[in-house]
């Protein structure tokens, strides 16, 4: 699991992959009163024509009959093929303990990172870019290709 | 002169010693505007007002740097209005709608959740799951590949299997996470995220929030889950449009 902070602290480095995940609640979510005027933001309303037409195009389908081809079945999955699709009772209170640990750890971060707000100084410069380039430098299947690398 | 507005909070909390700083460059201070014991936060607009990424974080820091004074009703990014007095103004006449929203928000934080498959993980699960598919795969391997005709058909049903998988791991989410949170506020549909999820979370419950996503990630290994939080909660300043209260 992957819990971002949603404040990047300064400087570091990541930029602004969390700032991608809540762009659209913060552009298309929140308070709209209608006595105000709401900035023209030409190029955002693209984003949400970001849609994931993928799964149902040629490509992904001759994409997907090759991975298939491709993939050893034999040959030991990361992960066990018989895990059941959801784990009943007792594996999951077995696993508790060591979910814990590990999400104390989880939720610690989200609390410092809640209260680092205050130090998140400048910093940005040089790296400018407006929000609506981003998802396009994210997009190109990163999602998909970085797992099946 | 325009009036940008970033959330409205109650009158008197603290947010701030020094004054925020607000969007633009260099970034315009924070000010508030009173009314009717309710405090609007807000700054000049620099001219030209775009969505730069320094001004989506600059609204972003404002709102969550309020938060951390008490409850929030965040601003969408770009809100203006033609001067403080029209702000002041729009707070007095809706001033109960306001409030009231902003303690159903006290003491709660936003929490998206959103997930995507991993492609091989899935895919290696459709095969071992569903024999029929397997079949295919194993006739079309022997036969070499097959035709250009038979890989396109052969991947049309994959597609469908993972869409499938897609909704089923998101109605788990769902399901799973629900019950620990107030309400509930799904992203736009078919978008990127098979799984986008926006969770009203209290202060009291983040924790077992937190351990549940983890059980989740732990019991589906192909789904990769992504938590941001705490935010302000923009996704439930309104109320929920099927008339569930935050």
């Amino acid at each position: 699991m992957t819990v971002v902070p949603a404040q990047q602290p300064a400087g570091g480095g990541g930029g602004s992959s969390g700032l991608y995940d809540v762009l659209e609640l913060i552009l298309d979510r929140g308070l709209v009163i209608d006595a105000f005027v709401r900035v023209s933001l030409v190029g955002i309303e693209i984003l949400k024509v970001d849609v994931r037409v993928v799964v149902a195009s040629v490509d992904t389908y001759l994409r997907f009959a090759e991975a298939c081809g491709r993939l050893d079945l034999d040959a030991g999955p990361r992960h066990s093929p018989g895990l059941p699709e959801l784990v009943g009772e007792a594996t999951e209170s077995g696993a508790r303990g060591k979910t814990k640990g590990a999400l104390s750890g989880a939720a610690q971060t989200v609390a410092d990172a809640f209260h680092q707000v205050r130090g998140d100084k400048d910093d940005q410069d040089g790296k400018e870019g407006s929000a609506e380039e981003k998802p396009v430098a994210r997009r190109g299947g990163t999602r998909r290709k970085e797992e099946s690398g | 002169m325009t009036t940008y507005v970033y959330a409205i909070v109650p009158d008197g909390s603290r947010v701030e010693d020094e004054p925020l700083r607000g969007i633009g460059d260099p970034p315009r201070p924070v000010r508030t505007v009173t009314a009717d014991g309710l405090a609007a936060l807000v700054s000049d607009c620099p001219p030209q007002l775009r969505a730069k990424r320094r001004d989506l974080l600059a609204h972003q820091a404002v709102l969550a740097r309020a938060g951390t004074a008490g409850p929030v009703l965040p601003m969408r990014f770009g809100s203006l209005s033609e001067s403080d007095e029209a702000v002041r103004a729009v707070l007095a006449e809706r001033a109960g709608h306001y409030r009231e929203r902003l303690a159903a928000l006290d003491g709660r934080a936003e929490y998206n959740v959103k997930g995507a498959h991993r492609e091989e993980e899935v895919l290696r699960r459709i095969l071992a799951e569903e024999p029929e598919i397997r079949a295919l795969n194993d006739a079309r391997r022997a036969a070499g590949g097959g035709s250009y005709q038979d890989r396109l058909q052969f991947g049309e049903r994959i597609a469908r299997a993972v869409r499938e998988r897609e909704v089923r791991d998101a109605r788990g989410v769902r399901e799973r996470l629900g019950p620990l949170a107030e309400a509930q506020h799904d992203g736009p549909a078919g978008a990127k995220w098979p799984v986008d999820v926006s969770f009203l979370v209290a202060a009291g419950s983040v924790e077992a929030f937190l351990e549940a996503v983890g059980g989740l990630v732990k019991d589906h290994p192909h789904l990769e889950l992504r938590v941001t939080g705490p935010l302000p909660p923009y996704s439930f300043a309104e109320e929920a449009p099927d008339g569930t209260r935050a």
